[in-house]
């Protein structure tokens, strides 16, 4: 506990939400826009699943190319909810464009807040389940993995646009508020307040519960199967157990975290289904640095602050050149991201230090 | 009986699409194991070159020799991906031999640069290339009306699988690539300059990319996404023929086709590849090997 307390990836978490509690506050104090705030939010939802994808890619060694999906599943779980809330249970304006009557019987579940909440957690936790348990049984790993996560994204994602009375299609869900009712202007900004620190509670929460499995046995068994995978099952771990663990673990987290975006966002849409957003956000987790979980959190912050900053505009082009070459670069040179690069640095520094230290 | 026969040639034709998208990535992920995300912007590449030359024809040159620039294009489009290719390898994939996911991160990266520069040049707006006159028009069987553009892709794949038959299997470039990606400290050591096959390999199987954009560009409106449309259908057709295998390529990707255009018969195109896409993935749980296995005694491959 205590060296836990003490490792500096841990400080530098708990200095970035100490940075977010203080948000709401310049807010209010009128120092900063809601729109910022409400992005943040969203922020926090993507670090999220920048930590689910960490513990299964940065850890395990499993590249997963469809998170899109989950993260899009727990979204989608939540805006039915929350369009059930916005038209008291009715069917909505898209399901009687579809020709449908009456409400499908896939929405019911959606008009109670426990249901939803089950479902959000449930859905994405069993299509994970039935995936990892026969891919992994199967031996099915590396990139073979990764190109069936993308084809089974591409197959939803084609599916929840064909299926548009009961999605919505394109369009996806719209005109939905958050939880705790609408968080824009700034009459609504008790409400905004309230819903940014449940999903900091949140970001905190899973940032511990994942710091705790991976310093237990499991997070040592975890990496040993990114090592050596074979070398794991000899010496007696039956590590499609484990990997589906961690895969379902990190599915769920993805949900939350679409469950937490939409909240922010007020709509969603398949584009969060795309392989493209899926690799995107691979992206966080390779530039902020893989295998550790406050590298994912920082990239996922540091690539999204950048893009809502530089995606104005004229910037547009050139943002998209900038993080593909960033991404390339990384994964050519810099395999360990930003936090692995500093965390280097800093041990050369201290290797310094004692030279000097023992010298004198 | 049309109907049959209309289901059978646009069953043909699908699978025909597939195998020249996949059949650069049969090379490139089949041979030398690189996941090369960037092959579906090769095509666009491709497809962005034919619209080029088509423009330059339409502009400067007599409208008698207009229809030359299909001609011209294939080629064209051939060339500018070999070398896109060979650039890519040197600077990007050299460096990532043995690591497979990076390379597949690293080329994801230049797809969007790839991506970004296209919107920046042609813009987000989709672009038209008009077919020659000689591919204009369909051939008419009773009643049943067979479009020229299709049958030439037909031609145009057939006369692609027997080149890379040819250079694979009875060139002596194509003994030195096997023996490279076979075994490659052993074909070094028989003077096999194992970096220049490396290099060469990658640039035909990219060039392929660009003459498979030169026959998409014909099917339809070019833009910055096109590669996006196939890419999963190729990866999938090369992961289901079995990886390193010509002949399972080329069966997967009739399967795939044929059966993409039988389930749209019952349901709308997305559902059918969706549905598709499914079975293959289930499949691939049966076999992950895909259908056809090169046997091997390593424990991690």
């Amino acid at each position: 506990m205590k060296k836990a307390v003490k490792d500096p990836k841990n400080i530098t978490f708990a200095l970035i939400a100490v940075i977010l509690v203080c948000m709401p506050l310049l807010y209010t104090a009128g120092l900063l826009k809601s729109t910022m705030v409400i992005f943040l939010g969203k922020c926090i939802a993507f670090a999220i699943v920048a930590i689910g994808l960490d513990i299964i890619w940065g850890y395990t060694g499993i590249l997963s190319l469809g998170h899109g999906l989950y993260f899009a599943l727990g979204a989608y779980g939540m805006g039915m909810y929350l369009k059930m809330q916005a038209t008291g249970g009715r069917i909505t304006d898209f399901m009687q464009v579809g020709g449908l009557t009456k409400l499908p019987a896939i929405w019911k579940p959606f008009l109670s807040l426990p249901a939803s909440i089950l479902m959000i957690i449930l859905v994405p936790a069993l299509l994970a389940g039935v995936i990892g348990y026969f891919s992994f049984k199967n031996r099915i790993k590396g990139v073979y993995f990764s190109i069936i996560t993308q084809a089974l994204t591409w197959a939803a994602y084609s599916l929840f646009i064909a299926l548009s009375p009961y999605t919505n299609g394109n369009v996806g869900i719209t005109e939905i508020q958050s939880l705790v009712g609408s968080v824009k202007g700034k009459a609504n900004g008790g409400n905004l307040m309230v819903l940014f620190y449940a999903a900091l509670v949140l970001l905190v929460l899973i940032y511990a519960l994942s710091c705790f499995l991976l310093s237990t046995k499991l997070g040592k068994i975890l990496i040993a199967i990114q090592d050596g995978e074979n070398r794991t099952y000899f010496s007696g771990y039956c590590v499609s157990r484990y990997k589906n663990f961690v895969y379902i673990l990190s599915a769920v987290f993805a949900a939350i975290a679409g469950a937490v975006f939409v909240n922010f966002n007020g709509s969603i849409t398949p584009t969060q289904m795309t392989i493209s957003y899926s690799v995107t956000m691979v992206i966080w987790v390779a530039v902020g640095g893989r295998g550790t979980l406050v590298g994912a959190v920082i990239g996922a912050f540091l690539i999204n602050l950048c893009e809502y900053n530089l995606s104005s505009g004229s910037l547009v082009e050139i943002w998209q050149y900038v993080i593909g070459i960033l991404f390339t670069l990384t994964v050519l040179f810099f395999k360990s991201g930003i936090v692995g690069v500093i965390s280097e640095k800093a041990a050369a520094l201290r290797r310094k230090k004692k030279m000097k230290e023992a010298e004198a | 009986m049309n109907e049959i026969i209309m289901t059978l040639f646009n069953g043909l034709s699908a699978s025909s699409i597939i195998l020249l998208t996949s059949l650069g990535l049969a090379i490139t992920f089949g041979l030398m194991r690189v996941i090369n995300m960037a092959h579906g912007e090769f095509i666009m590449v491709g497809a962005y070159t034919t619209y080029m030359i088509h423009n330059i024809f339409a502009a400067y040159l007599p409208s008698e020799i207009f229809d030359l620039y299909y001609i011209l294009a294939i080629p064209a489009a051939f060339a500018i991906t070999f070398l896109l290719g060979i650039l890519l390898e040197k600077f990007v994939i050299s460096k990532l031999y043995g690591r497979e996911i990076d390379s597949l991160l690293a080329t994801w990266g230049i797809s969007l640069i790839f991506q970004q520069a296209a919107r920046s040049i042609f813009g987000s707006q989709g672009v038209l290339v008009q077919s020659p006159s000689f591919l204009s028009g369909g051939l008419s069987l009773g009643s049943v009306v067979i479009s020229y553009n299709r049958l030439f892709i037909l031609a145009l794949v057939g006369v692609c699988l027997f080149l890379v038959w040819f250079i694979m299997y009875r060139s002596n470039f194509g003994a030195q690539m096997r023996a490279t990606m076979q075994n490659r400290a052993m074909a070094q050591c028989l003077g096999i300059n194992s970096r220049k096959v490396d290099s060469i390999t990658f640039g035909i199987g990219s060039g392929l990319a660009g003459i498979a954009g030169c026959s998409v560009a014909l099917l339809g409106s070019v833009d910055s996404t096109l590669g996006q449309n196939y890419i999963v259908n190729s990866f999938m057709s090369v992961v289901l023929g079995g990886v390193g295998k010509l002949l399972g390529t080329f069966i997967s990707s009739n399967i795939i086709g044929f059966s993409s255009i039988f389930v749209e018969n019952y349901t709308s195109s997305s559902i059918a590849k969706a549905i598709v896409l499914v079975i293959v993935i289930i499949f691939l749980q049966k076999r992950p090997q895909g259908l056809f296995v090169i046997r091997s005694r390593a424990l991690d491959e």
